[in-house]
């Protein structure tokens, strides 16, 4: 019986986590992880369109569900080894939640964003790619 | 006798029907989605939130005015439209600019000006009205001096009426912000500057609507030009859109000396500038009090790379202007095909997959690809003249 309610306990106890602000709103949006990191991103206007400016909507947390800092968002095209005319600020909005504003893709075709997320004394890289048409 | 002349009927109907289906080549779905992002054609008139007189009709009058006015220059005999001629496609033909002395560049064209985000072939302007002070106070082109357009304004009764309609207020005694109105009146006229539909527009609606007549009395040499041109030649890569630009720059292999030793810095130098100039859009002069034209103004990054990049142009109505590039130094289309055929990778300063390469072009492809070209031009309506500012 005890050994019943132990099982039940861990199937019903959230992982750590689930305090993640992953949720974005809307409904939209990527997730990103890693061993150490969970991460979200929405772009605004959701869609990214050539030439013209966005901003992403992040939320970065660790796998433990500790706070996480967004330090640096990028881009680039790795076919043509170029990045964006453009860089990205970052601005903390709490809570695990940031905004980096001032991306524009100029191009066409394969496109790779980089998060630069620290938590203490750790740092990592985050990658994901978007083909724009 | 009657079958014999059915079956004649029936043969030349088929022939006709048979030459119509020549007429349209194979697309692919892809295809037709590429080519449908070159449209539709005209877009929305352009307005600019960070010019107050942008895309109203009193702005606009006083606009066309001061742009055939040579009294904002130095000498009295330069006017914006002494380089920038209606009918030389809004540039003047030349190889390189001539206004008080010969410039490095040559004149770029004013069809369409108003949807762009960059100005000049260096885009040092981040507005169409910042870039309008440039050629007015430049000692080698206007050289007009910072006072001649507000004394201009104060001096003349039908400008001040035009100047009072358009702004609301009588000339004043700060020439600062006087020239720049003259500058935002000139960019509001610009603005409206929209090349017209050419045989390109009607084929790619038909081809989108799925109009295969409509689709077929477009030339085959151009459908095969323009198959090169979103295809293999991956010519819109930077050639997007509506405007056939992306609005952004690129190094294309054009050589940026301009004298021994002296290059163009082009991008670079050109973002120099914008950060230095009292009149981009991070001033006290932006109209728009809510920030969100200064995205690219304030992100904009410089690097080693900019240098010898200027802005892509857009395509249309290209084939009645020339010559080209952004020193002048292509007389023909026929010339700028040969250069993308042939360019050097020596020249091109690419690490991965290079964007620009040659194309290695047969001469029939070179001719499909200027048939395609020149489907991009049309004959303009012309422009009535001007009513009076102030009647």
């Amino acid at each position: 019986m005890r050994l019943a309610a132990a099982l039940l306990g861990v199937f019903l106890a959230p992982p750590a986590w689930a305090d993640c602000p992953l949720d974005l709103g809307r409904g939209t949006g990527w997730v990103v992880f890693s061993d150490q990191y969970l991460m979200a991103f929405r772009p605004d206007p959701l869609r990214i369109e050539v030439g013209e400016p966005f901003a992403l909507a992040v939320s970065v947390c660790t796998r433990r569900g500790g706070p996480a800092e967004l330090l640096a968002v990028d881009a680039n095209m790795p076919e043509h080894r170029h990045g964006m005319n453009y860089r990205a600020a970052i601005v903390a909005k709490g809570d695990g939640r940031f905004r980096a504003e001032g991306l524009l893709f100029h191009m066409p075709g394969r496109w790779e964003i980089t998060f630069d997320v620290r938590a203490g004394d750790d740092s990592e890289r985050l990658t994901h790619d978007i083909i724009l048409k | 006798m009657i079958r014999l002349l059915l079956l004649l009927v029936s043969l030349l109907a088929a022939g006709a029907v048979g030459v119509r289906a020549q007429h349209l080549l194979d697309w692919s779905p892809e295809e037709i989605k590429a080519v449908g992002q070159h449209g539709p054609w005209p877009p929305p008139p352009a307005r600019d939130p960070s010019n107050k007189v942008s895309d109203t009709a009193a702005g606009i009058a006083l606009g066309e005015y001061l742009f055939n006015e040579p009294r904002l220059s130095g000498d009295g005999r330069m006017s914006c439209a002494t380089c920038h001629q209606a009918g030389r496609e809004w540039s003047d033909g030349l190889a390189k600019a001539r206004g008080a002395v010969e410039l490095d560049r040559r004149t770029p064209s004013l069809w369409n000006i108003g949807y762009l985000h960059w100005f000049g072939w260096d885009g040092a302007g981040d507005s169409l009205w910042a870039q309008s002070i440039r050629p007015l106070l430049d000692p080698r082109e206007m050289n007009g001096g910072p006072t001649r357009a507000g004394e201009l304004l104060r001096s003349d009764a039908a400008l001040a009426c035009g100047y009072e309609r358009a702004f609301g207020n009588t000339p004043g005694t700060d020439d600062e912000r006087l020239l720049v109105d003259t500058a935002k009146a000139l960019a509001a006229f610009q603005a409206t500057l929209v090349s017209p539909r050419t045989p390109f527009d009607d084929f790619r609606d038909a081809l989108v609507a799925g109009d295969r007549e409509s689709a077929s009395r477009y030339p085959l040499a151009a459908q095969r030009g323009l198959k090169l041109f979103v295809g293999e030649a991956n010519c819109s890569l930077c050639h997007l859109g509506p405007r056939f630009t992306s609005g952004e720059f690129g190094d294309i292999g054009i050589p940026f000396f301009v004298r021994p030793g002296e290059v163009d810095p082009g991008r670079h130098g050109g973002l120099v500038r914008l950060a230095a100039s009292p009149f981009n859009l991070l001033g006290k002069y932006n109209d728009d009090a809510s920030g969100n034209n200064t995205r690219r103004t304030r992100h904009v990054q410089r690097q080693h790379t900019n240098f010898g990049e200027f802005r892509v142009p857009g395509l249309r109505q290209v084939g009645r202007g020339g010559p080209y590039m952004h020193n002048g130094s292509l007389a023909t289309l026929e010339d700028v095909i040969r250069h993308y055929s042939e360019v050097s990778p020596d020249r091109l300063h690419s690490d991965g997959i290079p964007l620009v390469r040659p194309l290695g072009l047969t001469a029939g492809q070179g001719a499909d690809l200027v048939a395609f070209l020149r489907s991009l031009d049309a004959e303009p309506v012309a422009r009535p003249s001007p009513a009076p500012l102030c009647p």
